[in-house]
């Protein structure tokens, strides 16, 4: 039976808890903004969030008593992470990333412009193609350019890059001679890559003539005589030519190359520092040109940077605009170069002996000025989900190019469809 | 009201407050988001639309088919739950023998449960890859077979992430099994070796009736885990690989939700998936009198 004091003792307890209880759901709904902390959500490998983390420990120095929170997401992830987090009043104060999905965020209007805080004369310090402009706003400014495919090889096998696609295919078959097979597979395939996702397909489109778009930059344009090429193409280096793995995702190329079981591969700057410091002799060279039509192959380009959160107050965007100036200076951007190869965005920083003679970064960027930039309007994504099934059922046999080419341009058509309804 | 009634209240209101806010809330939300327009475009400013969803879901083909991929998520969940449930009890009632070393059997046939999902979907994935995963190297080097294009085709892709998913799930049949089968008394064993019964007459008669009552309710759980398990086949497939044939619906659900930004659309396939597995594991627990006791 309870005593006297018990049920106050009680009723006290459950008052306590039933409010910690309400508090901790009261987290739930819009963001209670701690001006003194400032978060960033980004998409970064370990070497470059290790180049991150330096430089944001160097600016909690120099600024005292305001924290900068990284968070590390996966590209996907963030994504869609950062428009939900936005719409329910969460998420970080900067996002940074590649910039296609800035259609998206603007479209969903989780992302402010930033031309109302930087002026004119510091974004002419910048390379043009490191400010993602979109409906007249500048939504993102990038530290690096490029986000981009290239040629990389191994020098171990060959002693220059190919120029052309007969060039390409005859060098793999030369070093899969000498090397030999084992049970019908070649101990060194000629060349490897992603071919399970269609942003490496990309510089075979463009090399046979295509792109993903019509002229109005919005308008799907799969269903051309160049997809149909392309594809064929990339059957025949696999099928008929045999310089290619049989099935290679990211990580099977990666790892081939790595190995040194592949003498050439196609990645994106992102990796290459990774190659390097494997010990291989690197090599980085612009995609080969097609000779059926004379074209380079051109891979997408983006910058990748920071965007500004829609929901960061008034009072809280000076610090935060601080920040993003201060992660965009020369100092950090040369950091960043110099330990990962990447192209930078100031342009100051283009004159300086140590960039000009950099072999990879002027192959690096030979490659970026032959590519085209990615389009960041949103149909771009109806564009990637409509091409890979197709693009999948022709590197598996159950579907022909020609049919490919029509499912890729129907499906965008549909998708797009129902993103506007 | 009388002091004790308000005192029940106060101990189930703190249970009653968290569930109305992660489960109720969000329940409830998804219902009203089913039945509205919430997609890229109209992110902010959806509305409430009827039935437009449902009825794009069951009359407009899309990519992949839904029927399709309804049938699939069928065969995914009854196949996985059959070998978890026949290899589960299978090694549970060895593991009841008076085996020699039966601790460290039990621990390495623990191991598949043990190990995070991603970690077990991305190293099977690994394993099935066509030239160099461990799969097709013993296939070819020691069966003599020809390799399995385990990724690359629709039906073989399929069997792989079944393969891995039944790898993943006989342990947990198995430790529920084996609790069961330690709770039977042994002295009906005795009376049955008595009455001159072979082991398959105890196993028919004893054994199976009387882990009923555990496994049923594991069974219905294990329905409902494996019919919406993302995890394996969202890694084991790279999202749906080849051409999004290795869907079930909540990978589905998923990537019209977190890659196509239909909303409403994922919220109605959600609540599809919500009255199917409700419906079943009415019917199933009725059907088996799983609430009934055994003895």
């Amino acid at each position: 039976m309870m005593n006297q004091k018990r049920p106050h003792r009680f009723w006290v307890c459950h008052l306590v808890l039933s409010t910690a209880l309400m508090l901790s759901f009261s987290g739930c709904g819009a963001k209670v903004q701690d001006l003194n902390t400032i978060v960033i959500w980004h998409q970064m490998r370990p070497d470059e969030r290790a180049i991150l983390q330096r430089q944001l420990r160097r600016y909690e120095e120099r600024t005292p008593g305001i924290k900068v929170v990284e968070i590390y997401k996966e590209t996907e992830e963030l994504r869609s992470g950062f428009v939900i987090a936005s719409i329910a009043g969460q998420g970080p104060d900067l996002v940074y990333g590649p910039s296609d999905p800035i259609g998206i965020y603007e479209a969903t209007k989780t992302i402010q412009p930033l031309e109302q805080f930087l002026s004119k004369d510091y974004l002419d310090q910048f390379s043009g193609s490191a400010q993602t402009w979109h409906n007249d706003h500048l939504y993102q400014i990038a530290d690096k350019i490029g986000n981009h495919l290239a040629l990389v090889y191994n020098k171990k096998y060959l002693e220059r890059p190919p120029t052309s696609d007969r060039e390409l295919i005859e060098m793999s078959r030369q070093i899969q001679e000498k090397h030999g097979s084992l049970a019908g597979r070649p101990n060194v395939y000629g060349l490897a890559w992603n071919y399970t996702e269609p942003f490496f397909f990309i510089p075979f489109l463009t090399g046979f003539g295509g792109w993903v778009f019509d002229e109005d930059g919005v308008t799907p344009s799969l269903n051309s005589t160049a997809m149909v090429n392309a594809l064929r193409f990339v059957r025949a280096l696999r099928d008929t030519h045999r310089i290619i793995p049989n099935e290679s995702d990211y990580e099977i190329a990666d790892a081939l190359f790595k190995d040194q079981k592949t003498a050439m591969l196609i990645n994106g700057d992102w990796s290459w520092a990774g190659y390097v410091e494997k010990g291989i002799d690197v090599g980085i060279a612009p995609l080969p040109m097609i000779s059926e039509t004379g074209l380079w192959c051109a891979p997408m380009t983006s910058p990748k940077g920071y965007s500004l959160s829609a929901n960061v107050p008034p009072e809280k965007i000076e610090s935060v605009i601080r920040l993003l100036r201060f992660l965009l200076n020369e100092e950090n951007q040369l950091e960043t170069v110099r330990a990962i190869m990447t192209a930078p965005t100031l342009r100051s920083l283009y004159g300086r002996t140590e960039i000009r003679s950099h072999p990879i970064i002027m192959n690096s960027l030979l490659q970026i000025e032959r590519g085209r930039p990615m389009p960041v309007v949103p149909e771009m994504r109806a564009v990637w989900d409509a091409m890979r099934p197709p693009y999948q059922a022709v590197m598996g046999g159950a579907r022909t190019s020609e049919q490919a080419a029509r499912d890729m341009q129907d499906l965008a058509l549909k998708k797009i469809r129902d993103m506007n309804e | 009201m009388s002091r004790q009634k308000w005192f029940i209240i106060a101990l189930i209101a703190p249970a009653i407050l968290v569930m109305a806010f992660v489960v109720f809330y969000p329940f409830v939300y998804n219902v009203f988001l089913a039945f509205g327009n919430m997609n890229l475009s109209r992110i902010r400013d959806w509305e409430l639309v009827g039935f437009r969803q449902f009825i794009k879901i069951f009359t407009e083909p899309s990519q992949p088919d839904f029927y399709v991929v309804f049938l699939k998520t069928i065969i995914w969940t009854a196949a996985n739950v059959f070998f978890h449930v026949v290899i589960g009890v299978f090694l549970a009632l060895v593991l009841n023998q008076h085996l020699k070393g039966r601790g460290a059997f039990r621990t390495i046939l623990i191991l598949p449960w043990a190990i995070p999902q991603y970690i077990v979907a991305l190293t099977w994935r690994g394993m099935f890859n066509y030239e160099y995963g461990s799969i097709n190297l013993i296939i070819t080097k020691y069966l003599g077979l020809p390799a399995v294009e385990w990724l690359k085709s629709p039906t073989e892709a399929f069997l792989a992430i079944i393969l891995t998913n039944v790898w993943l799930g006989f342990p947990f049949m198995m430790v529920i099994a084996l609790g069961a089968l330690q709770s039977i008394p042994h002295e009906l064993y005795e009376a049955a070796e008595i009455d001159g019964a072979k082991w398959h007459h105890k196993l028919r008669t004893i054994t199976l009736p009387l882990i009923r009552p555990v496994m049923i309710p594991a069974i219905t759980l294990g329905v409902i885990w494996t019919f919406n398990n993302l995890n394996i086949v969202w890694l084991v497939s790279n999202a749906g690989e080849p051409s999004d044939n290795t869907h079930i619906l909540v990978s589905f659900v998923y990537k019209a939700a977190f890659n196509f930004y239909s909303f409403s659309h994922a919220a109605a396939l959600s609540l599809i998936i919500f009255v199917i597995l409700l419906t079943f594991s009415l019917f199933f627990m009725r059907k088996t009198r799983a609430t009934e006791s055994a003895y």
